[in-house]
């Protein structure tokens, strides 16, 4: 196989992952290790960016406690195994879809905790409302405590909270372990009934499927929402306190990060015109050897032939013709307006480690969906 | 003289040129989306304070930025040439900081310094 249609194949999963997650319009998902920092940052990124300002604040208070629940499950989890590998990397994923949060999370267990988990979330899901009160009151007081230490009170206070039933399902990976998929809906007041139904497992199959994508690819972060400069500056926050490496290297993925980003915020087209801003995906991978960074999004079909032209020229450049090209650029004050400097490609490759890959997948006559990687050699 | 004061902000340095107290000083993270607009009033000041026949003998400006993005580095390009191009152009001095492992920070200052004909310091940032 030719470079080129390798990177090609590579590149088609930007456009399949943006697919699956439109189709189900999710927004966030987190996959890896969840730490306090961690959990913090995704529930600030969800409280300024995720969930919607307009909505009632009820509404938003809820979804933060069913969040906060979901994020310490997983980290209680995850704690409780000691598998110190990427195979014990839970995942969050939290999206919006008319008027509606939808909340899951998924993580490594024993397999021998499975029986008596299912049991907890049955009783749970078997209570209506006052029965839900009062068995939080019971287990408070009597501390009826499971083995797992949480006394089933985030389960309870999730299904009180979302005031919907839990759905889970467990997929098994191997002898001594499975995993562990907890969803629930949270509707607004004025949403018709939520029919979440805890036969209807349709959804932890999709997630389910969705994790595994992300496993054999080994996404750590994406995010599929609108691009503008608060989302940029959410998760960069994140970016900030989750990446592990040494500041040279952190700095090197903040600066490519905040180059991709505004770059489709400035450049990206509106495939539906949103108020919001430009629709796309960022996502960051990781293989043994590199960070992976990773762009998706619309563009109109004449912008490509001078766009993957400029690519092209940017990756046949030594490094020494690297730095005149930037230089000429940055002292080329005709090209600089708030949308362009006419240095983010520049940068993004003297940034990182390799050529810049990119693949346009054309949609219709006038879109195509635009994907670019950038890599990052660990150290 | 004319000072100018902006507040940082998540995506914006601090800009603190008081000639008052004789500190011109660039501070922070620079990454807005309208470069070019969050600049244009320290090009104004600049055009002014360097090109009047009260400009201070010495000026040394501080920049203390840990992070920015391209669009704010055409900006720093614009700023730098404003005071090169000005009537008090060897009055003044740039003291560009850096922390000691971030060699592309101390690389950037390198390429305005060699680009542009003003005086150039460089010092490592003190934790």
């Amino acid at each position: 196989m030719n470079n080129h249609s390798q990177s090609k194949e590579k590149l088609g999963f930007v456009y399949k992952l943006f697919k699956a997650m439109q189709k189900n319009n999710l927004n966030y998902i987190y996959r890896g290790s969840f730490t306090e920092n961690i959990t913090d940052n995704i529930l600030s990124l969800a409280e300024t960016n995720l969930v919607k300002k307009d909505d009632p604040r009820m509404l938003r208070r809820k979804v933060y406690n069913v969040m906060v629940e979901g994020l310490q499950n997983i980290t209680k989890h995850q704690a409780a195994i000691k598998v110190d590998d990427d195979k014990n990397y839970g995942v969050f994923v939290l999206k919006k879809e008319n008027d509606k949060y939808y909340i899951t999370t998924g993580n490594l267990i024993e397999n021998e905790h499975i029986e008596n988990l299912s049991a907890q979330i049955d009783q749970v899901n078997s209570l209506d409302k006052a029965g839900l009160s009062a068995y939080h009151k019971e287990v408070l007081l009597h501390g009826k405590i499971s083995e797992k230490g949480g006394a089933g009170l985030g389960l309870i206070d999730m299904a009180r909270k979302s005031g919907n039933k839990l759905l889970y399902a467990f997929e098994k990976l191997d002898e001594k372990y499975s995993y562990f998929y907890l969803h629930t809906e949270i509707p607004s007041k004025n949403a018709p009934k939520s029919s979440l139904n805890t036969k209807s497992s349709g959804i932890l199959n999709y997630i389910s499927a969705l994790h595994k994508m992300l496993n054999d690819e080994n996404v750590l972060i994406i995010f599929n929402s609108y691009f503008n400069q608060d989302s940029l500056m959410n998760l960069l926050s994140i970016i900030e306190k989750q990446m592990m490496e040494s500041l040279q290297q952190k700095k090197r993925i903040y600066h490519s990060m905040v180059e991709m980003f505004q770059n489709i915020i400035q450049h990206g087209d509106d495939y539906q015109k949103t108020e919001e801003g430009k629709a796309g995906l960022f996502f960051i991978s990781e293989t043994e050897k590199e960070y992976l960074l990773n762009t998706g999004n619309y563009i109109l079909n004449e912008k490509i032939p001078i766009l993957s032209e400029k690519i092209d020229y940017v990756n046949s450049l030594s490094e020494e013709e690297l730095e005149d090209f930037y230089n000429h650029r940055l002292l080329d004050f005709d090209i600089d307006t708030n949308k362009e400097a006419g240095l983010g490609i520049i940068d993004i490759r003297m940034k990182t480690d390799d050529n810049l890959e990119y693949y346009f997948l054309n949609i219709d006559d006038k879109y195509s969906f635009y994907s670019l990687r950038a890599k990052i050699i660990k150290n | 003289m004319e000072a100018l004061h902006i507040e940082a902000t998540e995506d914006t340095p601090k800009i603190y040129f008081e000639p008052e107290v004789d500190i011109y000083l660039i501070e922070g993270k620079s990454l807005p989306e309208n470069a070019v607009d969050f600049y244009q009033p320290v090009f104004d000041w600049a055009d002014k304070f360097f090109n009047s026949p009260e400009t201070p003998s010495d000026v040394t400006i501080y920049f203390k930025l840990d992070y920015f993005n391209t669009a704010s580095s055409k900006q720093i390009a614009k700023f730098l040439r404003i005071i090169e191009n000005s009537a008090a152009s060897e009055n003044v001095t740039i003291r560009w900081f850096y922390d000691e492992e971030d060699t592309d920070m101390l690389k950037a200052g390198n390429r305005y310094n060699k680009l542009m004909n003003i005086r150039f310091e460089f010092e490592v940032n003190k934790d």
